[in-house]
C-alpha cells in the first residue's frame, strides 16, 4: 500500500479518536458546565493503563512499569477506561464538591501538570520521560496484519467504537440524566432547588466523560503502540476544547465537525508537511497559534459552533422529548429578544433557552 | 543540617519570585474576577523582553533591563486587555468563555514564544555572583538583590492599596464594581491601571524567575504557573495578603521539601499543600467574604 493511504487512514483514526475525546468533554463542559482543565490528564491515564495491561511482564523489555498482563485487546482498553474513571472519583471527591468554576479550574489545571511531572520523573510507573512503546498491535498475530494493513484495519475498528460510544452518548444525552445535567449547566441553584442533588449528577458527569477520556487514549496508545509524556501537555487539553466549541457545544454530531475541522485538518495535517529548513517545530508552533485563534474567532463570532445545540423541549407526559427546533442565535442574544421562548401547550421547557 | 539552613535560603528567594507573582495574579483577580491562565506566559514573555533588552540588542545591564522590561509586559497586558479579555468579558456574562479565551491565549502566547526565540535554553548576561553568609543562609548577591526587590514591592503595593486614592478605589472595585461605579469610580480607568500592574509585575516575576534559576525558556512560566495558584489558593483567592502569605508558606515548603525527596518532586510539595487547604479550609487561609 501507498504512504499516502498510510497517511489517509491516520488522519481517519485521528478524527474518530478525537470525536470521542470530544464527547467525553462535551459531557463534562457542554452539558454539565464543568470546565475540566486536566482532561489530558484523564485521557493520558486511560493511554498508560492500556498500555500497561496490554504489554507483557516488564522484565527484559528494557523499559520499566507497572502491571504488564499480556491481556487481549478490549480488556486492555477497557481496563484504561475504568482507570480514568476511578480517577474521576478521586478528583471530584476531593474538588467538585468545594469549587466553583474557575478555582475548580485552577485545581484542575494544576492537577494535570502534577501529573505530567509524576509521569515524566518516576520512571518505574510508566517508563518515565521515554514513555511506553512495543505496545502489542491488537488482533496483529491472529489477523496476520502487517503495520500497513494494521493502520487502515484499527482505523476502522475505532470507527465501528466511535459510532457506538456516539449511539451510547446520544441515549444518556436525551435521557432524563441529560435534562438534569443541562439544568445544573444553566443553573445549578435552581436545579438544586427543584430536588436535584447536583454533586451526585456532576459527579456522573465526570465518570461518563472520563470514561470516554480514557478510551480515547487507550486508542492512541494501540494505534501508534506507544506514548510518552510530549503526547499530553497540559495545552493538548486545549485542543480538545477547540474541537467542542469549533463543532458546537452540547451537540454530540458537532464533535464530528470540530474533530474534522480541529484535529484533523488543523493538527495532523500540517504535521505531515516538510519542515521549514533551519526552523525546527516552527510549522507545530504556528499550528497551535491558529487553532487558539480560530477559537477566539468562533467564540466571538459563532458561539454556538457549527453545528448548535438543539433547543429541546421535553413533553409533560413524555412522548417526545426533541422536537429539533434549533438555535440559531448566540446565547446571549437570544436571550435578549426572547425573554421567556414561547411553551406549546402541554409542554414544559426543559432548559431555558439563555445559557445564563 | 548544613542542607536545612542552604535549602531555607533558597526557600525565601523562591517565595519572593512567587510572593511577585501571586499578588499580581491577585490583584488583577480581585478587580475583573477571571482567573488568567495566560499569567505565566505574561512571566515568560516578560522574562523574554528583558532578554532581549540585555543579551539581544542593547546589552543593557539586567536591572535596567528588568525595569524596562516589565514596563513593557505591563503596556502589552493593557493591550490584551483592551483588544481580547475585555470584549469577551463584556460580551458573555458567564466566566467560561473568558476563561477559555485565557487558556487560549496561553496556548497562543507560548508558541509564539517558541516560534520567534526556539526551544533552547537561554540565559541573562550578567557577571557570576560571589556568595555570601548571612547568619546560617548561603545566598548569591543576587538572590539577595531579588529578595529585596520582593520586599520593596510589597511594601509598595501595600502603601498603594492603603494610602492612595487609587488604591481605595481598587479595594472598592474589587469588593463591589457596581457599587463602585456607582459611587463615581471610572472602573475602566481602575481596570486598565490594574492590568498594566499586573502585566507588570508579571514582567518582574518572570525575570527575576529566570535570574535565580539560572535559564530561561518559554515554558518556565508555565510549569511554575501551578505553584502560583498553589499560593493563591492557599492564601485565599483574592486576598493580597494572603497571596503573600501563600507565598511565603509554599516557596519554603517546596524548598524545604526539597533536601528531604527527590528535587525533582519539589513543586508538587505546593500540590500536596494545595489539596490540604481545600480539604480543611477550603476557602484559603485569609478568605475574603463571597469570593469562594
Amino acid at each position: 500500500m501507498s504512504g499516502i493511504w498510510y497517511y489517509i487512514f491516520t488522519l481517519v483514526f485521528f478524527l474518530f479518536d478525537y470525536f470521542i475525546l470530544a464527547m467525553g468533554l462535551n459531557i463534562q463542559y457542554g452539558e454539565t458546565g464543568i470546565l475540566n482543565f486536566a482532561y489530558i490528564g484523564f485521557v493520558a491515564i486511560g493511554a498508560y493503563v492500556t498500555g500497561a495491561f496490554s504489554l507483557p511482564n516488564s522484565v527484559g523489555t528494557g523499559q520499566q512499569y507497572i502491571l504488564g498482563l499480556s491481556l487481549p485487546f478490549p480488556l486492555g482498553l477497557i481496563l484504561g477506561g475504568l482507570a480514568a474513571c476511578l480517577f474521576a472519583v478521586i478528583v471530584a471527591l476531593i474538588s467538585l464538591r468545594r469549587l466553583r468554576t474557575d478555582y475548580l479550574a485552577m485545581v484542575l489545571i494544576s492537577l494535570s501538570l502534577v501529573l505530567y511531572d509524576v509521569c515524566n520523573n518516576y520512571v518505574p510507573l510508566f517508563n518515565g520521560a521515554d514513555g511506553l512503546y512495543n505496545v502489542p498491535e491488537p488482533f496483529a498475530g491472529v489477523l496476520h496484519l502487517t503495520t500497513n494493513s494494521f493502520i487502515p484495519f484499527f482505523a476502522g475498528v475505532t470507527g465501528a467504537i466511535a459510532v457506538v460510544m456516539w449511539l451510547v452518548m446520544g441515549r444518556v444525552t436525551r435521557s432524563p440524566l441529560g435534562r438534569t445535567l443541562r439544568a445544573i449547566r444553566d443553573d445549578d441553584v435552581v436545579a438544586a432547588a427543584l430536588g436535584k442533588d447536583v454533586f451526585r449528577n456532576q459527579l456522573k458527569s465526570m465518570l461518563i466523560g472520563s470514561f470516554y477520556a480514557g478510551i480515547g487514549g487507550g486508542l492512541i496508545m494501540e494505534f501508534s503502540g506507544s506514548f510518552n509524556p510530549t503526547a499530553w501537555l497540559p495545552g493538548e487539553t486545549f485542543v480538545v476544547f477547540a474541537v467542542i466549541i469549533v463543532g458546537g457545544v452540547g451537540n454530540n454530531i458537532g464533535m464530528l465537525m470540530g474533530s474534522l475541522v480541529v484535529e484533523t485538518l488543523l493538527v495532523h495535517l500540517p504535521a505531515f508537511l516538510p519542515d521549514i529548513p533551519g526552523h525546527p517545530g516552527l510549522i507545530e508552533y504556528f499550528d497551535a497559534v491558529i487553532i487558539g485563534v480560530l477559537l477566539m474567532v468562533m467564540l466571538w463570532f459563532r458561539p454556538q459552533g457549527i453545528v448548535p445545540e438543539r433547543l429541546r423541549r421535553a413533553a409533560t407526559f413524555g412522548v417526545r422529548d426533541d422536537l429539533g427546533a434549533e438555535a440559531n442565535l448566540p446565547p446571549d442574544e437570544l436571550s435578549a429578544l426572547a425573554p421567556s421562548p414561547v411553551v406549546q401547550p402541554g409542554t414544559l421547557q426543559a432548559r431555558s433557552a439563555t445559557n445564563e | 543540617m548544613q542542607i536545612f539552613w542552604q535549602s531555607v535560603g533558597f526557600g525565601f528567594v523562591t517565595a519572593s519570585v512567587l510572593a511577585i507573582s501571586a499578588v499580581g495574579l491577585s490583584l488583577q483577580f480581585g478587580i475583573t474576577n477571571y482567573i488568567n491562565f495566560a499569567y505565566g506566559d505574561f512571566m515568560a514573555l516578560g522574562a523574554f523582553f528583558t532578554y532581549v533588552l540585555n543579551s539581544e540588542v542593547f546589552h543593557l545591564n539586567i536591572w535596567i533591563a528588568l525595569v524596562v522590561g516589565s514596563l513593557a509586559m505591563g503596556v502589552f497586558a493593557v493591550l490584551i486587555n483592551h483588544v481580547i479579555f475585555s470584549p469577551f468579558a463584556r460580551r458573555f456574562k458567564k466566566t467560561f468563555y473568558v476563561l477559555i479565551v485565557t487558556f487560549g491565549l496561553s496556548l497562543i502566547l507560548l508558541n509564539l514564544e517558541y516560534s520567534i526565540w526556539g526551544a533552547d535554553v537561554r540565559f541573562f548576561q550578567m557577571p557570576l555572583a560571589k556568595v555570601m553568609h548571612i547568619g546560617p543562609l548561603l545566598l548569591t548577591r543576587y538572590q539577595l538583590i531579588v529578595m529585596a526587590i520582593a520586599v520593596a514591592l510589597m511594601l509598595g503595593v501595600h502603601a498603594m492599596l492603603k494610602t492612595t486614592r487609587l488604591g481605595k478605589s481598587m479595594r472598592a472595585m474589587a469588593d463591589n464594581t457596581t457599587l463602585a461605579m456607582t459611587s463615581g469610580i471610572d472602573t475602566r480607568a481602575i481596570t486598565t491601571i490594574t492590568w498594566f500592574l499586573s502585566g507588570t509585575l508579571a514582567g518582574v516575576s518572570g525575570t527575576v524567575l529566570g535570574i535565580t534559576e539560572g535559564n530561561l525558556t518559554p515554558a518556565s512560566g508555565e510549569l511554575f504557573l501551578f505553584v502560583i495558584f498553589a499560593a493563591v489558593i492557599v492564601g485565599g483567592v483574592g486576598s493580597i495578603y494572603g497571596a503573600m502569605a501563600g507565598a511565603l508558606l509554599i516557596g519554603l515548603a517546596t524548598e524545604i521539601s526539597a533536601a528531604f525527596i527527590n528535587p525533582a518532586y519539589k513543586l508538587d510539595t505546593a500540590f500536596v499543600i494545595l489539596i490540604c487547604t481545600l480539604l480543611l479550609r477550603p476557602s484559603g487561609l485569609f478568605a475574603r467574604p463571597g469570593k469562594a
